[in-house]
């Protein structure tokens, strides 16, 4: 046991494991959800920077084994019509896939690129933006946001499909420069009008039909059809325009072209990247060092992100449990560590509910800015739904992941005193770091029970129901709301 | 055999359905069964199960040609609710019975939809459930379950007392991956669309397996994740739902026809866009079915895209009549074709 201060809150923060073990947990609390103790332990085995590069690469991972159990014994998420059955789908895929980043990364995406079935009346179009961010959301930024300004979701969200020749539209050539690239400040309204020119006839199939569906939110007589773009050559504007001081015929991937080359843009990715993966409170010195990288590889994402999880401003302990986790993180985490919802089972709408009200409607973002991150997704009312919602999922013991855990902290020993049983528990959920004031208060909590023993058969019932309160006493700790 | 095969011909006939929460119409329909003179007793599966949603699960009756005759159950866990209906069958005497994936039982209901009583308990000794999918009625008049995850058939009497079963995991002969559709034959023979191992397997009525139909992949005779099979004549109707198709396979093992979905817009249909002229006139000048290139998982993204087609079918019944029902969960509609000879 080892001690430091935490740079936030001034507690000495006590590390249960050694510092190898102390940084694989930090990454792979962010670049995941809820990572056993097993999956730590690996890591650890294999070294930091192997694992960096494991994550960097989820197509070398198996896809999601349990797609098609997911849609047997879910038509509604075979179809994906309605928004909770396309949350429910979503959690499903971050509690049980092996590609962690895969999914970090497409919850990354949705919140910049914010689109919400509000709008759309549409949740597959959204479900299959994810998957657009899942493909290339470790690849060049240039091919994301080409697939973005393809993406029938995007084009209805920020009304690409009424950008005519005749009539263009600013909507998503604002957005483009604004929210999903440059950021204000650093173009000007005449770039705007080009770029809105420059995506002129990058529209969807069917876009009268479409749209009159989509306006009366009408899903007969056969359900939702999936939208698909189209490119109109009869309705683009094929003039000359200057955007950023280039002048030329533009279409919208030289506009992109020009964009990824834009300083603003780098440092925009970077400011992003640093913000929901290392810190709330920028650092324009780790940002520069990230867009110096996007710059270098010309945008390529799976480098920065390599930059990013190598650096010392990520490993360093005062960006330990530093960040707080977004709902998404927490609920699907923690189910992941449960070991929940393995295999389908109609509880997961639950699951999607309790992400919804804690304030994160996944693939329904509030505005076109996504989510405020942060402390701002703690308050009174939904701290008490995150503590509510993590305990319920420890408190199935018959739970895989729950036994597993179990299991672990009755190897500690036949007789746990409860100093021994709060850090078996902590080290069992992979909680390898924790203030002294937290620790101090489970033992306090521990100390009425007594030493809890697992000598003899009839002590044990007793035993896992201690275990499985001190695992909900855990979760409800500050060090578990953070990541 | 051989000449029956090269003499019968297979059609789209029509469609029946439309998107209804209650009432006239289906959500997310899962299995049919058969009544006298074309009736269907259409079970609606619904979902997801939160708070406002329950009631869509429901048994729908209408007739084959359109005629919407009432509907009645509704989702909940009391005596005769539904949670995860997944089949449902009828008996000579008219009564009905639901298999519940989520509460591991077996409804029964009157020819009325009036609740009887229901059987089964959680568990994977003889006669519990876990997650029991389809039913069927055997000739002789014994009731035939796939309990999905326990990988078995079982066998009880019309009231629900267990009486034999065979089968386990595996990918052998006899064995099941989460098997889900089952049909029997005229002489009592069992056929399982085995979901997980893709293939058909026969089973003598005592269950002895006397042969299979499919291997893994989406060539013709090829089978992905099959939900539902229907014998009729010698021939083995599958709903070959990875596959986003309804194979035929003739008396000789031949694959006799492949249907995509031809689906054309039900009387029910046409009264909705004919109270919605603007929507109508719209969906006139759409083009239903664009040439589409999805990226990933391309027979259920075709689907998605292409209105006409299979999305998702659940479940294929054959009637004395040649008539063929395609269950297109996705879709909210029974597709219905015809035999010929």
């Amino acid at each position: 046991m080892t001690l430091t201060r935490d740079a936030q809150s001034s507690a000495r923060v006590i590390s249960l494991a050694d510092s190898e073990t102390v940084r694989v947990a930090h990454l792979l609390r962010r670049a995941g959800f809820g990572p056993t103790r097993a999956e730590i332990e690996r890591a650890a085995r294999q070294g930091y920077e192997a694992t960096v590069e494991e994550l960097l690469h989820p197509e070398e991972q198996p896809d999601l084994d349990i797609e098609d159990l997911i849609r047997r014994y879910h038509v509604d998420q075979n179809s994906l019509m309605l928004l909770e059955s396309s949350q429910s789908y979503w959690l499903y895929r971050i509690i049980n896939s092996r590609r962690p980043l895969e999914e970090k990364m497409a919850l990354f995406w949705h919140g910049l690129f914010a689109t919400a079935y509000g709008k759309l009346n549409h949740a597959k179009a959204v479900v299959n933006q994810t998957h657009t961010f899942r493909r290339h959301g470790l690849g060049k930024f240039a091919d994301i946001l080409l697939e973005l300004s393809r993406d029938p979701a995007m084009i209805f969200w920020l009304d690409n499909k009424d950008n005519h020749k005749d009539a263009p539209n600013e909507n998503y050539g604002r957005e483009l420069l604004e929210l999903f690239s440059m950021g204000i400040g650093n173009y000007t309204e005449d770039d705007v009008k080009a770029a809105a020119r420059s995506f002129t006839g990058w529209t969807i199939e069917n876009t009268e039909y479409m749209s009159i569906r989509a306006s009366r939110d009408s899903f007969w007589p056969y359900g939702r059809i999936d939208w698909q773009f189209r490119y109109r050559d009869d309705d683009h504007d094929d003039s000359e325009k200057t955007f950023l001081g280039h002048t030329g015929a533009f279409n919208g991937q030289d506009v992109i072209d020009i964009i990824i080359r834009q300083p603003a843009t780098a440092h925009y990715i970077a400011g992003k990247l640093y913000n929901f993966f290392v810190s709330d409170r920028p650092d324009e010195e780790a940002i520069g060092i990230l867009a110096d990288e996007f710059t270098r590889t010309e945008g390529d994402i799976r480098s920065v992100m390599r930059r990013l999880f190598l650096s010392d401003f990520f490993t360093d302990e005062s960006a330990r449990l530093a960040r707080v986790k977004s709902p998404a993180e927490l609920v699907g985490g923690t189910a992941r560590l449960a070991g929940s919802h393995r295999t389908p089972e109609w509880s997961i709408v639950n699951l999607a509910m309790d992400v919804n009200f804690m304030g994160q409607e996944i693939l329904n973002p509030p505005t076109v800015e996504g989510w405020h991150t942060g402390m701002e997704w703690i308050d009174t009312g939904n701290l008490v739904e995150r503590i509510n919602a993590a305990g319920a999922e420890m408190r199935d013991t018959a739970r895989p992941g729950v036994r597993a855990v179990l299991d672990r902290v009755k190897s500690s020993g036949d007789t746990l005193a409860p100093r021994q049983l709060a850090e078996a528990c902590l080290d069992a959920l992979g909680m390898v770091e924790v203030s002294d004031g937290t620790l101090d208060s489970l033992v306090a909590l521990a100390t009425p029970w007594g030493e809890v023993r697992f000598d003899r058969p009839e002590n044990a019932a007793c035993a896992e129901e201690r275990i499985s309160e001190m695992l909900q006493l855990i979760v409800a700790s500050r060090e578990y709301q953070l990541a | 055999m051989t000449t029956a095969a090269a003499t019968t011909s297979f059609a789209y006939s029509h469609t029946v359905g439309f998107l209804a929460y209650r009432g006239r119409g289906f959500i997310h329909p899962i299995d049919l069964t058969l009544g006298d003179d074309g009736v269907m007793y259409v079970l609606n599966r619904g979902g997801p199960e939160s708070v406002g949603r329950l009631e869509h699960k429901r048994v729908c009756i209408c007739t084959v040609d359109e005629g919407y005759i009432g509907e009645w159950g509704t989702g909940g866990i009391e005596d005769g609710q539904f949670w995860w209906p997944s089949g449902i069958a009828r008996s000579a005497d008219g009564r009905l019975y639901v298999t519940d994936e989520a509460l591991q039982r077996v409804n029964i209901f009157d020819p009325d939809g009036v609740f009887l009583r229901h059987w089964g308990e959680a568990g994977d000794e003889p006669g519990q459930l876990n997650r029991p999918a389809a039913i069927t009625v055997a000739p002789d008049g014994t009731l035939l379950i796939t309990d999905g995850l326990n990988h078995r058939v079982q066998r009880f009497t019309a009231e629900g007392e267990h009486l034999d079963g065979w089968g386990e995991f595996g990918a052998q002969a006899g064995q099941f991956n989460t098997p889900w559709g089952l049909c029997c034959d005229v002489n009592g023979n069992v056929f399982v669309a085995d979901w997980r191992n893709d293939r058909v397997q026969a089973f003598t009525p005592s269950g002895r397996f006397v042969g299979q139909w499919g291997t893994s992949g989406d060539g013709k005779g090829q089978l992905s994740r099959p939900s539902s099979v229907a014998v009729d004549d010698g021939y083995i109707y599958v709903a070959d739902w990875g596959n986003e198709r309804v194979q035929i396979f003739a008396p000789d093992g031949e694959v006799a026809a492949v249907f995509q979905g031809d689906a054309t817009t039900s009387a029910w249909a046409e009264d909705y866009l004919a109270a919605n002229p603007d929507e109508s006139r719209a969906r006139r000048e759409a083009n239903l079915a664009p040439a589409v290139k999805p990226w990933r998982d391309h027979h259920r993204e075709t689907s998605a895209r292409v209105e006409a087609r299979f999305w998702g079918p659940t479940s294929v019944n054959v009637d004395s009549q040649g008539r063929i029902y395609v269950v297109d969960s996705c879709r909210h509609r029974v597709q219905v074709y015809r035999k010929t000879n």
